[in-house]
Protein backbone atom coordinates (compact mmCIF):
# COMPACT_ATOMS: atom_id res chain seq x y z
CA UNK A 1 0.00 0.00 0.00
CA UNK A 2 1.73 3.54 -1.39
CA UNK A 3 0.65 5.90 1.57
CA UNK A 4 1.87 9.12 -0.98
CA UNK A 5 -0.31 7.88 -3.20
CA UNK A 6 -3.30 7.60 -0.39
CA UNK A 7 -2.27 10.68 0.92
CA UNK A 8 -2.45 12.51 -2.06
CA UNK A 9 -5.55 11.16 -3.54
CA UNK A 10 -7.42 11.94 -0.35
CA UNK A 11 -5.68 15.27 0.23
CA UNK A 12 -7.24 16.41 -3.39
CA UNK A 13 -10.64 15.44 -2.50
CA UNK A 14 -11.08 17.05 0.66
CA UNK A 15 -9.69 20.02 -1.40
CA UNK A 16 -12.52 19.93 -3.58
CA UNK A 17 -14.91 19.46 -1.00
CA UNK A 18 -14.20 23.25 -0.45
CA UNK A 19 -13.95 23.97 -3.91
CA UNK A 20 -17.48 22.63 -4.37
CA UNK A 21 -20.06 24.81 -3.08
CA UNK A 22 -22.83 22.15 -3.18
CA UNK A 23 -20.80 20.22 -1.18
CA UNK A 24 -19.67 22.48 1.25
CA UNK A 25 -23.43 23.83 1.26
CA UNK A 26 -24.03 20.27 2.75
CA UNK A 27 -21.93 19.43 5.06
CA UNK A 28 -22.23 22.67 6.97
CA UNK A 29 -26.19 23.16 6.33
CA UNK A 30 -26.63 19.12 7.54
CA UNK A 31 -24.99 19.77 10.98
CA UNK A 32 -26.39 23.05 11.84
CA UNK A 33 -29.73 22.05 11.17
CA UNK A 34 -29.65 18.57 13.07
CA UNK A 35 -26.93 19.26 15.82
CA UNK A 36 -27.84 23.05 16.24
CA UNK A 37 -31.81 24.55 15.06
CA UNK A 38 -33.47 21.47 15.90
CA UNK A 39 -31.97 20.12 19.85
CA UNK A 40 -32.35 23.97 20.60
CA UNK A 41 -35.41 24.24 19.05
CA UNK A 42 -37.03 21.42 20.94
CA UNK A 43 -35.11 21.64 24.05
CA UNK A 44 -36.00 25.37 24.73
CA UNK A 45 -39.78 24.92 23.63
CA UNK A 46 -39.99 22.45 26.25
CA UNK A 47 -38.18 24.11 28.90
CA UNK A 48 -39.50 27.57 28.00
CA UNK A 49 -42.93 27.40 27.17
CA UNK A 50 -45.83 26.43 29.47
CA UNK A 51 -47.60 23.31 27.73
CA UNK A 52 -50.03 20.24 29.58
CA UNK A 53 -50.54 16.70 28.76
CA UNK A 54 -54.04 15.42 28.96
CA UNK A 55 -54.01 11.78 31.08
CA UNK A 56 -53.54 9.69 27.90
CA UNK A 57 -50.89 11.22 26.71
CA UNK A 58 -48.87 11.27 29.90
CA UNK A 59 -49.70 7.88 30.65
CA UNK A 60 -48.25 6.75 27.23
CA UNK A 61 -45.10 9.07 28.22
CA UNK A 62 -45.01 6.99 31.47
CA UNK A 63 -44.59 3.75 29.66
CA UNK A 64 -42.34 4.74 27.27
CA UNK A 65 -39.95 6.20 30.50
CA UNK A 66 -40.77 3.13 32.20
CA UNK A 67 -39.22 0.85 29.10
CA UNK A 68 -36.01 2.93 28.39
CA UNK A 69 -34.84 4.00 32.13
CA UNK A 70 -35.96 3.20 35.53
CA UNK A 71 -38.37 4.25 37.84
CA UNK A 72 -36.80 7.34 39.06
CA UNK A 73 -37.24 9.19 35.89
CA UNK A 74 -41.16 9.23 36.96
CA UNK A 75 -40.68 11.43 39.44
CA UNK A 76 -39.04 13.93 37.18
CA UNK A 77 -41.16 16.93 36.33
CA UNK A 78 -43.18 16.84 32.53
CA UNK A 79 -40.40 19.23 31.30
CA UNK A 80 -37.58 17.55 32.78
CA UNK A 81 -38.92 13.54 31.28
CA UNK A 82 -39.30 15.47 27.99
CA UNK A 83 -35.97 16.77 27.74
CA UNK A 84 -34.68 13.30 29.15
CA UNK A 85 -36.60 11.25 26.39
CA UNK A 86 -35.66 13.81 23.30
CA UNK A 87 -31.99 14.40 24.25
CA UNK A 88 -30.97 10.49 24.87
CA UNK A 89 -33.62 8.94 22.41
CA UNK A 90 -35.20 11.04 19.61
CA UNK A 91 -32.07 12.95 19.24
CA UNK A 92 -29.70 10.00 18.83
CA UNK A 93 -31.19 8.91 15.98
CA UNK A 94 -31.90 12.68 14.21
CA UNK A 95 -28.09 12.65 15.21
CA UNK A 96 -27.11 9.48 12.76
CA UNK A 97 -28.87 11.55 10.09
CA UNK A 98 -25.60 13.80 10.44
CA UNK A 99 -22.61 11.72 9.60
CA UNK A 100 -25.15 9.31 6.94
CA UNK A 101 -26.19 12.41 5.10
CA UNK A 102 -22.83 14.24 4.86
CA UNK A 103 -21.47 10.96 4.03
CA UNK A 104 -23.62 9.83 1.09
CA UNK A 105 -22.46 13.13 -0.56
CA UNK A 106 -19.45 13.12 -0.42
CA UNK A 107 -18.64 9.11 -0.97
CA UNK A 108 -21.43 9.21 -4.16
CA UNK A 109 -19.63 11.72 -6.04
CA UNK A 110 -15.97 10.19 -5.09
CA UNK A 111 -15.82 8.07 -8.18
CA UNK A 112 -18.52 9.35 -10.17
CA UNK A 113 -16.74 12.65 -9.89
CA UNK A 114 -13.71 11.46 -11.68
CA UNK A 115 -15.83 9.94 -14.14
CA UNK A 116 -17.66 12.63 -15.27
CA UNK A 117 -14.39 14.97 -15.44
CA UNK A 118 -12.64 12.41 -17.34
CA UNK A 119 -9.96 11.99 -14.66
CA UNK A 120 -10.60 8.40 -13.79
CA UNK A 121 -8.72 7.29 -16.63
CA UNK A 122 -5.81 9.17 -15.70
CA UNK A 123 -6.01 7.63 -12.49
CA UNK A 124 -6.44 4.00 -14.10
CA UNK A 125 -3.68 4.98 -16.76
CA UNK A 126 -1.54 5.56 -13.41
CA UNK A 127 0.73 3.00 -11.52
CA UNK A 128 -1.25 2.95 -8.44
CA UNK A 129 -3.65 -0.31 -7.47
CA UNK A 130 -7.30 -0.29 -7.41
CA UNK A 131 -7.00 -0.86 -4.02
CA UNK A 132 -5.28 2.00 -2.69
CA UNK A 133 -7.85 3.78 -5.39
CA UNK A 134 -10.98 3.26 -3.05
CA UNK A 135 -8.96 3.18 -0.01
CA UNK A 136 -8.35 6.63 -0.57
CA UNK A 137 -12.15 7.23 -1.61
CA UNK A 138 -13.31 5.74 1.26
CA UNK A 139 -10.69 8.13 3.42
CA UNK A 140 -11.94 11.06 1.61
CA UNK A 141 -15.41 10.88 2.81
CA UNK A 142 -14.79 8.89 6.30
CA UNK A 143 -12.20 11.87 7.50
CA UNK A 144 -15.03 15.33 6.85
CA UNK A 145 -17.73 13.24 7.68
CA UNK A 146 -16.29 12.14 10.90
CA UNK A 147 -15.10 15.67 11.42
CA UNK A 148 -18.43 17.11 11.18
CA UNK A 149 -19.95 14.67 12.90
CA UNK A 150 -17.52 15.21 16.01
CA UNK A 151 -17.94 18.85 15.49
CA UNK A 152 -21.96 18.36 15.97
CA UNK A 153 -21.53 16.23 18.85
CA UNK A 154 -19.47 19.09 20.51
CA UNK A 155 -21.83 22.04 19.79
CA UNK A 156 -24.70 19.76 20.32
CA UNK A 157 -23.33 19.41 24.01
CA UNK A 158 -23.38 23.18 24.55
CA UNK A 159 -26.47 24.14 23.19
CA UNK A 160 -28.21 21.15 25.61
CA UNK A 161 -26.17 21.79 28.66
CA UNK A 162 -27.15 25.90 28.22
CA UNK A 163 -29.77 25.81 27.44
CA UNK A 164 -30.73 22.34 30.34
CA UNK A 165 -28.33 23.48 32.96
CA UNK A 166 -30.67 26.03 35.21
CA UNK A 167 -33.70 23.28 35.16
CA UNK A 168 -31.13 20.05 35.77
CA UNK A 169 -28.57 21.54 37.70
CA UNK A 170 -26.21 19.03 36.32
CA UNK A 171 -24.75 18.49 32.80
CA UNK A 172 -27.41 15.91 31.02
CA UNK A 173 -24.87 15.40 27.76
CA UNK A 174 -23.48 13.26 27.11
CA UNK A 175 -25.10 10.66 28.30
CA UNK A 176 -23.73 6.77 28.49
CA UNK A 177 -26.45 6.37 24.72
CA UNK A 178 -24.02 9.57 23.72
CA UNK A 179 -20.53 7.95 24.44
CA UNK A 180 -21.51 4.77 22.79
CA UNK A 181 -23.12 6.10 19.66
CA UNK A 182 -20.15 7.93 18.96
CA UNK A 183 -17.63 5.62 19.84
CA UNK A 184 -19.36 2.45 18.29
CA UNK A 185 -22.98 3.12 16.33
CA UNK A 186 -21.56 6.73 14.44
CA UNK A 187 -18.28 5.19 12.49
CA UNK A 188 -20.23 1.94 11.99
CA UNK A 189 -23.10 3.33 10.09
CA UNK A 190 -20.88 6.21 8.60
CA UNK A 191 -19.05 3.09 7.41
CA UNK A 192 -21.07 1.54 6.08
CA UNK A 193 -22.86 4.52 3.95
CA UNK A 194 -19.24 5.32 2.59
CA UNK A 195 -18.55 1.50 0.96
CA UNK A 196 -22.35 1.48 0.05
CA UNK A 197 -22.04 5.10 -2.13
CA UNK A 198 -18.45 4.30 -3.06
CA UNK A 199 -19.57 1.13 -4.38
CA UNK A 200 -22.67 2.89 -6.32
CA UNK A 201 -20.56 5.49 -7.42
CA UNK A 202 -18.03 3.00 -9.06
CA UNK A 203 -20.69 1.70 -11.41
CA UNK A 204 -22.76 4.65 -12.10
CA UNK A 205 -21.83 6.87 -14.80
CA UNK A 206 -23.70 10.22 -13.26
CA UNK A 207 -23.55 11.94 -10.14
CA UNK A 208 -26.99 12.24 -10.12
CA UNK A 209 -27.80 8.13 -10.62
CA UNK A 210 -25.27 7.86 -7.66
CA UNK A 211 -27.44 10.45 -5.17
CA UNK A 212 -30.61 8.64 -6.50
CA UNK A 213 -29.77 5.14 -5.51
CA UNK A 214 -27.23 6.45 -2.22
CA UNK A 215 -30.38 8.01 -0.73
CA UNK A 216 -31.80 5.07 -0.28
CA UNK A 217 -29.73 4.48 2.69
CA UNK A 218 -31.20 7.07 4.91
CA UNK A 219 -33.86 4.95 5.10
CA UNK A 220 -32.89 2.78 7.72
CA UNK A 221 -32.27 5.68 9.41
CA UNK A 222 -35.08 7.33 9.34
CA UNK A 223 -36.70 3.55 10.06
CA UNK A 224 -34.64 4.57 13.38
CA UNK A 225 -36.13 7.67 13.92
CA UNK A 226 -39.77 6.53 13.42
CA UNK A 227 -39.66 3.69 15.35
CA UNK A 228 -37.97 6.11 18.47
CA UNK A 229 -41.37 8.37 18.09
CA UNK A 230 -43.86 5.85 17.81
CA UNK A 231 -42.53 4.23 20.69
CA UNK A 232 -42.06 0.80 19.06
CA UNK A 233 -38.44 0.36 20.29
CA UNK A 234 -35.85 2.61 21.93
CA UNK A 235 -32.26 2.98 20.79
CA UNK A 236 -30.78 2.23 24.16
CA UNK A 237 -27.55 0.79 24.66
CA UNK A 238 -27.80 -2.94 24.58
CA UNK A 239 -29.70 -2.65 21.01
CA UNK A 240 -27.14 -0.01 19.82
CA UNK A 241 -24.24 -2.59 20.60
CA UNK A 242 -26.05 -4.97 18.71
CA UNK A 243 -26.45 -2.87 15.66
CA UNK A 244 -23.15 -1.74 15.47
CA UNK A 245 -22.31 -5.74 15.74
CA UNK A 246 -24.48 -6.66 12.66
CA UNK A 247 -23.01 -3.48 11.08
CA UNK A 248 -19.72 -4.27 11.37
CA UNK A 249 -20.50 -7.54 10.00
CA UNK A 250 -22.35 -6.24 6.59
CA UNK A 251 -18.67 -3.67 6.30
CA UNK A 252 -16.84 -6.62 6.44
CA UNK A 253 -18.66 -8.47 3.91
CA UNK A 254 -18.92 -5.31 1.36
CA UNK A 255 -15.53 -4.64 1.69
CA UNK A 256 -14.75 -7.97 0.39
CA UNK A 257 -17.04 -7.78 -2.06
CA UNK A 258 -15.55 -4.35 -3.30
CA UNK A 259 -11.94 -5.87 -3.52
CA UNK A 260 -13.78 -9.16 -5.77
CA UNK A 261 -15.82 -7.34 -8.09
CA UNK A 262 -13.89 -4.02 -8.56
CA UNK A 263 -10.92 -4.87 -10.97
CA UNK A 264 -9.10 -2.30 -13.15
CA UNK A 265 -10.75 -3.60 -16.31
CA UNK A 266 -14.51 -3.34 -14.85
CA UNK A 267 -13.36 0.25 -13.46
CA UNK A 268 -12.36 1.18 -17.14
CA UNK A 269 -15.02 -0.18 -19.19
CA UNK A 270 -18.00 1.25 -17.06
CA UNK A 271 -16.94 4.91 -17.50
CA UNK A 272 -16.34 5.08 -21.63
CA UNK B 1 10.16 -2.55 -27.61
CA UNK B 2 6.29 -3.47 -27.96
CA UNK B 3 5.09 -6.21 -29.79
CA UNK B 4 1.38 -6.81 -30.08
CA UNK B 5 0.31 -10.44 -31.91
CA UNK B 6 -3.15 -11.23 -33.63
CA UNK B 7 -5.03 -9.10 -30.68
CA UNK B 8 -8.93 -8.83 -31.00
CA UNK B 9 -10.99 -6.88 -28.66
CA UNK B 10 -14.88 -6.31 -28.88
CA UNK B 11 -17.59 -4.45 -26.74
CA UNK B 12 -20.74 -5.76 -26.93
CA UNK B 13 -21.24 -7.11 -30.44
CA UNK B 14 -19.05 -4.49 -31.49
CA UNK B 15 -15.23 -6.20 -32.85
CA UNK B 16 -13.16 -2.89 -32.34
CA UNK B 17 -9.64 -4.20 -32.54
CA UNK B 18 -9.71 -7.45 -34.89
CA UNK B 19 -6.21 -9.33 -35.03
CA UNK B 20 -4.24 -6.16 -35.11
CA UNK B 21 -0.58 -7.02 -35.22
CA UNK B 22 3.20 -4.50 -34.77
CA UNK B 23 6.00 -3.82 -33.29
CA UNK B 24 7.56 -0.69 -32.42
CA UNK B 25 11.03 -1.03 -31.84
CA UNK B 26 13.16 0.42 -28.75
CA UNK B 27 14.04 4.17 -28.81
CA UNK B 28 11.10 4.62 -32.32
CA UNK B 29 8.60 6.92 -32.73
CA UNK B 30 5.72 5.32 -34.69
CA UNK B 31 2.97 7.35 -35.74
CA UNK B 32 -0.50 4.90 -35.52
CA UNK B 33 -3.11 6.35 -38.37
CA UNK B 34 -6.37 5.52 -39.16
CA UNK B 35 -9.78 7.28 -39.53
CA UNK B 36 -12.00 8.08 -36.24
CA UNK B 37 -13.47 4.77 -34.69
CA UNK B 38 -10.17 2.54 -36.37
CA UNK B 39 -9.22 1.28 -33.03
CA UNK B 40 -6.26 3.39 -32.08
CA UNK B 41 -7.70 4.49 -28.79
CA UNK B 42 -8.64 1.11 -27.65
CA UNK B 43 -5.33 -0.44 -28.86
CA UNK B 44 -3.62 1.93 -26.65
CA UNK B 45 -5.85 1.03 -23.31
CA UNK B 46 -4.86 -2.16 -24.57
CA UNK B 47 -1.62 -1.95 -24.36
CA UNK B 48 -1.60 -0.09 -21.12
CA UNK B 49 -3.32 -2.86 -19.42
CA UNK B 50 -6.77 -0.88 -18.79
CA UNK B 51 -8.48 -2.62 -21.11
CA UNK B 52 -8.31 -6.86 -21.14
CA UNK B 53 -8.04 -8.16 -24.92
CA UNK B 54 -10.54 -11.00 -25.74
CA UNK B 55 -7.40 -12.52 -27.53
CA UNK B 56 -3.81 -12.26 -29.12
CA UNK B 57 -0.42 -11.63 -27.12
CA UNK B 58 1.14 -8.24 -26.12
CA UNK B 59 4.80 -8.05 -24.88
CA UNK B 60 6.16 -4.80 -23.69
CA UNK B 61 9.78 -4.26 -22.95
CA UNK B 62 9.01 -8.35 -22.19
CA UNK B 63 6.04 -7.58 -20.17
CA UNK B 64 2.42 -8.77 -20.64
CA UNK B 65 0.01 -6.21 -20.13
CA UNK B 66 -3.27 -8.61 -18.60
CA UNK B 67 -0.53 -9.96 -15.94
CA UNK B 68 1.68 -7.24 -15.26
CA UNK B 69 -0.15 -4.21 -16.07
CA UNK B 70 1.20 -2.52 -12.96
CA UNK B 71 4.78 -2.54 -14.14
CA UNK B 72 4.50 -1.19 -17.43
CA UNK B 73 2.16 1.84 -15.91
CA UNK B 74 5.36 2.59 -14.01
CA UNK B 75 7.29 3.34 -16.80
CA UNK B 76 4.90 4.43 -19.29
CA UNK B 77 3.44 8.41 -19.65
CA UNK B 78 -0.25 8.91 -21.62
CA UNK B 79 -1.51 11.78 -22.98
CA UNK B 80 -5.11 11.09 -23.61
CA UNK B 81 -7.86 13.02 -25.85
CA UNK B 82 -9.52 14.77 -23.07
CA UNK B 83 -6.39 15.77 -21.31
CA UNK B 84 -7.61 14.07 -17.82
CA UNK B 85 -6.62 17.15 -15.63
CA UNK B 86 -8.38 18.00 -12.50
CA UNK B 87 -9.82 21.94 -14.06
CA UNK B 88 -10.64 23.10 -10.49
CA UNK B 89 -6.65 22.57 -9.93
CA UNK B 90 -3.95 24.76 -10.98
CA UNK B 91 -1.01 23.64 -13.40
CA UNK B 92 1.17 23.19 -10.11
CA UNK B 93 -1.08 21.28 -8.52
CA UNK B 94 -2.06 18.83 -10.90
CA UNK B 95 1.59 18.29 -11.53
CA UNK B 96 2.20 17.74 -8.26
CA UNK B 97 -0.42 15.63 -7.23
CA UNK B 98 0.51 13.43 -10.49
CA UNK B 99 4.08 13.70 -9.17
CA UNK B 100 3.02 11.79 -6.06
CA UNK B 101 1.04 9.45 -7.95
CA UNK B 102 3.94 8.54 -9.74
CA UNK B 103 6.17 8.46 -7.21
CA UNK B 104 8.09 11.74 -8.49
CA UNK B 105 10.36 12.67 -5.91
CA UNK B 106 12.23 15.80 -7.56
CA UNK B 107 9.67 18.39 -7.06
CA UNK B 108 11.86 20.88 -9.82
CA UNK B 109 10.74 18.90 -13.15
CA UNK B 110 6.98 19.92 -12.35
CA UNK B 111 8.54 23.57 -12.78
CA UNK B 112 10.93 22.82 -15.42
CA UNK B 113 8.20 21.25 -17.47
CA UNK B 114 5.93 23.96 -16.93
CA UNK B 115 8.88 26.21 -18.33
CA UNK B 116 9.35 23.60 -21.33
CA UNK B 117 5.77 23.67 -22.41
CA UNK B 118 5.22 27.93 -22.16
CA UNK B 119 2.84 27.65 -19.24
CA UNK B 120 5.14 29.41 -16.23
CA UNK B 121 3.29 32.52 -16.87
CA UNK B 122 0.07 30.56 -16.16
CA UNK B 123 1.11 28.29 -13.93
CA UNK B 124 -1.30 29.41 -10.71
CA UNK B 125 -4.31 29.59 -13.17
CA UNK B 126 -6.87 26.74 -12.96
CA UNK B 127 -7.11 24.71 -15.70
CA UNK B 128 -10.80 24.82 -16.43
CA UNK B 129 -9.51 28.99 -17.87
CA UNK B 130 -7.19 27.00 -19.96
CA UNK B 131 -7.20 27.31 -23.67
CA UNK B 132 -7.56 23.40 -25.14
CA UNK B 133 -3.85 23.33 -26.43
CA UNK B 134 -2.75 24.97 -22.75
CA UNK B 135 -4.02 21.73 -21.75
CA UNK B 136 -2.90 19.47 -24.08
CA UNK B 137 0.57 21.11 -23.50
CA UNK B 138 -0.08 20.50 -19.64
CA UNK B 139 -1.10 16.76 -20.37
CA UNK B 140 2.25 16.18 -22.13
CA UNK B 141 3.94 17.75 -19.39
CA UNK B 142 2.05 15.61 -17.01
CA UNK B 143 2.97 12.58 -18.97
CA UNK B 144 6.34 13.18 -19.20
CA UNK B 145 6.64 14.01 -15.20
CA UNK B 146 8.65 10.32 -14.44
CA UNK B 147 10.50 10.18 -17.57
CA UNK B 148 8.91 7.22 -18.69
CA UNK B 149 10.79 5.19 -21.26
CA UNK B 150 7.36 4.80 -23.38
CA UNK B 151 5.02 6.98 -24.22
CA UNK B 152 1.54 6.70 -25.45
CA UNK B 153 -0.10 10.14 -26.90
CA UNK B 154 -3.81 10.11 -28.08
CA UNK B 155 -3.89 13.08 -30.86
CA UNK B 156 -1.42 14.71 -28.78
CA UNK B 157 -1.76 18.05 -31.46
CA UNK B 158 -5.54 18.48 -31.39
CA UNK B 159 -6.83 21.68 -30.21
CA UNK B 160 -3.34 23.26 -30.23
CA UNK B 161 -2.48 26.20 -32.93
CA UNK B 162 0.96 26.24 -35.33
CA UNK B 163 2.65 27.01 -32.75
CA UNK B 164 1.58 24.64 -30.24
CA UNK B 165 1.87 21.52 -32.61
CA UNK B 166 5.12 22.88 -33.51
CA UNK B 167 6.81 23.27 -30.44
CA UNK B 168 4.86 19.92 -29.09
CA UNK B 169 6.08 18.19 -32.08
CA UNK B 170 9.87 19.27 -31.83
CA UNK B 171 10.00 18.62 -28.03
CA UNK B 172 8.54 15.21 -28.27
CA UNK B 173 11.24 14.67 -31.15
CA UNK B 174 14.30 16.28 -29.02
CA UNK B 175 13.16 14.67 -26.00
CA UNK B 176 13.63 11.19 -28.21
CA UNK B 177 16.39 11.62 -29.23
CA UNK B 178 17.72 12.56 -25.72
CA UNK B 179 16.03 9.78 -23.75
CA UNK B 180 15.70 7.07 -26.02
CA UNK B 181 11.66 7.06 -25.47
CA UNK B 182 9.92 5.02 -27.77
CA UNK B 183 6.64 7.00 -28.33
CA UNK B 184 4.18 5.49 -30.03
CA UNK B 185 1.45 9.12 -31.54
CA UNK B 186 -2.20 8.15 -32.84
CA UNK B 187 -3.63 11.07 -34.88
CA UNK B 188 -5.27 11.27 -38.53
CA UNK B 189 -3.31 14.60 -38.66
CA UNK B 190 -1.03 13.24 -41.40
CA UNK B 191 1.11 15.63 -42.41
CA UNK B 192 2.15 16.59 -38.79
CA UNK B 193 3.33 13.38 -38.04
CA UNK B 194 5.44 13.26 -41.53
CA UNK B 195 8.63 14.39 -40.41
CA UNK B 196 8.20 13.29 -36.71
CA UNK B 197 7.85 9.44 -37.18
CA UNK B 198 10.85 6.98 -38.01
CA UNK B 199 7.63 4.73 -38.94
CA UNK B 200 3.71 4.50 -39.41
CA UNK B 201 1.16 1.62 -38.73
CA UNK B 202 -1.94 2.01 -40.45
CA UNK B 203 -5.16 0.77 -39.03
CA UNK B 204 -8.64 0.37 -40.58
CA UNK B 205 -11.62 -1.24 -38.74
CA UNK B 206 -9.38 -2.83 -35.78
CA UNK B 207 -6.64 -4.01 -38.09
CA UNK B 208 -3.14 -3.20 -38.99
CA UNK B 209 -3.18 -2.63 -43.00
CA UNK B 210 -0.07 -1.76 -43.19
CA UNK B 211 3.13 -0.50 -41.93
CA UNK B 212 6.49 0.54 -42.34
CA UNK B 213 8.89 3.48 -43.05
CA UNK B 214 7.63 6.78 -45.50
CA UNK B 215 10.56 5.21 -47.71
CA UNK B 216 9.54 1.41 -47.50
CA UNK B 217 5.97 2.44 -48.24
CA UNK B 218 6.66 4.71 -50.97
CA UNK B 219 8.59 2.35 -53.10
CA UNK B 220 5.75 0.14 -51.62
CA UNK B 221 3.02 2.16 -53.08
CA UNK B 222 4.17 4.29 -55.57
CA UNK B 223 3.59 2.69 -59.02
CA UNK B 224 5.42 6.25 -60.74
CA UNK B 225 6.57 9.96 -60.06
CA UNK B 226 5.06 13.15 -60.89
CA UNK B 227 7.69 16.00 -60.86
CA UNK B 228 6.27 19.20 -60.46
CA UNK B 229 8.83 21.29 -62.60
CA UNK B 230 8.98 25.25 -62.68
CA UNK B 231 10.49 26.12 -65.86
CA UNK B 232 10.04 27.92 -68.91
CA UNK B 233 10.36 25.10 -71.09
CA UNK B 234 6.80 24.74 -73.13
CA UNK B 235 5.65 21.27 -73.68
CA UNK B 236 4.78 20.81 -77.33
CA UNK B 237 3.70 16.84 -78.15
CA UNK B 238 2.94 15.99 -74.57
CA UNK B 239 6.95 14.76 -73.60
CA UNK B 240 9.87 15.45 -72.06
CA UNK B 241 12.85 13.06 -72.91
CA UNK B 242 10.69 10.08 -73.48
CA UNK B 243 8.03 10.85 -70.32
CA UNK B 244 4.76 11.81 -70.76
CA UNK B 245 4.63 15.68 -69.49
CA UNK B 246 1.78 18.28 -69.05
CA UNK B 247 1.86 22.05 -69.17
CA UNK B 248 0.62 23.53 -66.27
CA UNK B 249 0.04 27.47 -65.41
CA UNK B 250 2.61 30.13 -64.57
CA UNK B 251 5.56 27.97 -66.15
CA UNK B 252 5.35 24.38 -64.58
CA UNK B 253 4.80 21.63 -66.03
CA UNK B 254 4.38 18.06 -64.85
CA UNK B 255 6.58 14.81 -66.16
CA UNK B 256 5.76 11.44 -64.52
CA UNK B 257 8.68 8.85 -64.47
CA UNK B 258 8.88 5.28 -63.27
CA UNK B 259 11.87 5.46 -61.14
CA UNK B 260 13.79 8.10 -58.77
CA UNK B 261 16.77 7.27 -61.03
CA UNK B 262 15.37 8.73 -63.77
CA UNK B 263 14.78 12.27 -62.23
CA UNK B 264 18.47 13.55 -62.54
CA UNK B 265 18.93 12.41 -66.19
CA UNK B 266 15.79 14.23 -66.91
CA UNK B 267 16.20 17.56 -65.14
CA UNK B 268 20.16 17.49 -66.48
CA UNK B 269 18.51 17.84 -70.21
CA UNK B 270 16.23 20.60 -69.60
CA UNK B 271 18.86 22.53 -67.93
CA UNK B 272 20.50 22.06 -71.41
CA UNK B 273 18.60 24.98 -72.88
CA UNK B 274 16.45 26.37 -70.14
CA UNK B 275 15.78 26.95 -66.95
CA UNK B 276 14.71 25.36 -63.84
CA UNK B 277 13.86 27.49 -60.42
CA UNK B 278 12.36 24.37 -58.79
CA UNK B 279 11.29 20.73 -58.23
CA UNK B 280 8.75 19.09 -56.26
CA UNK B 281 7.78 15.57 -55.98
CA UNK B 282 3.95 15.00 -56.10
CA UNK B 283 1.88 12.17 -54.04
CA UNK B 284 5.16 10.81 -52.61
CA UNK B 285 3.66 12.13 -48.71
CA UNK B 286 2.69 10.50 -45.94
CA UNK B 287 -1.36 12.12 -47.06
CA UNK B 288 -1.44 10.69 -50.04
CA UNK B 289 0.11 7.01 -49.22
CA UNK B 290 -2.36 6.69 -47.01
CA UNK B 291 -5.11 7.34 -49.14
CA UNK B 292 -3.51 4.64 -51.43
CA UNK B 293 -3.18 2.33 -48.98
CA UNK B 294 -6.43 2.55 -47.73
CA UNK B 295 -8.19 2.63 -51.47
CA UNK B 296 -5.96 -0.45 -52.28
CA UNK B 297 -6.74 -2.41 -49.10
CA UNK B 298 -10.63 -1.41 -49.64
CA UNK B 299 -10.67 -3.04 -53.27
Amino acid sequence: MNRTVLKAITKKDIKDIFRSKTLLLTIILIPVIFSLIIPAGVVSTILYFDFELDTGTQKMLDKFLLKVGNEEILAFSLKEQLVYLFVNYMMVSLFLLIPVITASTIAANSLVGEKERKTLESLLFAPITVKELFISKILSSFIPAFSVSLISFILSGIIINGLSYSTFKELIFPSMNWIVLVLLLLPMVLILTILLNVLISSRVKTYQEATNLGGIIVLPVLGILIGQVSGLFFLGLGLMVILSTIILIINLVLLRQIAKYNDRHLLFEKQI
Amino acid sequence: MITVREVSKSFSNQRVLNKTSLTCQKGEILGLLGPNGAGKTTLIRVLNGVILPDSGEISINGYDPVIDGHEIRKVTGIVTESAGLYHQMNAVENLAFFADIYGVKNKSRIYDLLRQFGLDDHKSKPIGTYSTGMKKRLALAKALLHEPSILYLDEPTNGLDPDGISMVLSYLKEYNYQNGTTVLICSHVLHQLENVCSSFAFLDNGHIIDSGSLLQLQEKYSTHIKLNIHTNMKIENGNVSGFPCEQLENNHIRVTVNHKDEISPLLKNILLEHWIHSVAIEEQDLESIYFMIRSRNNE
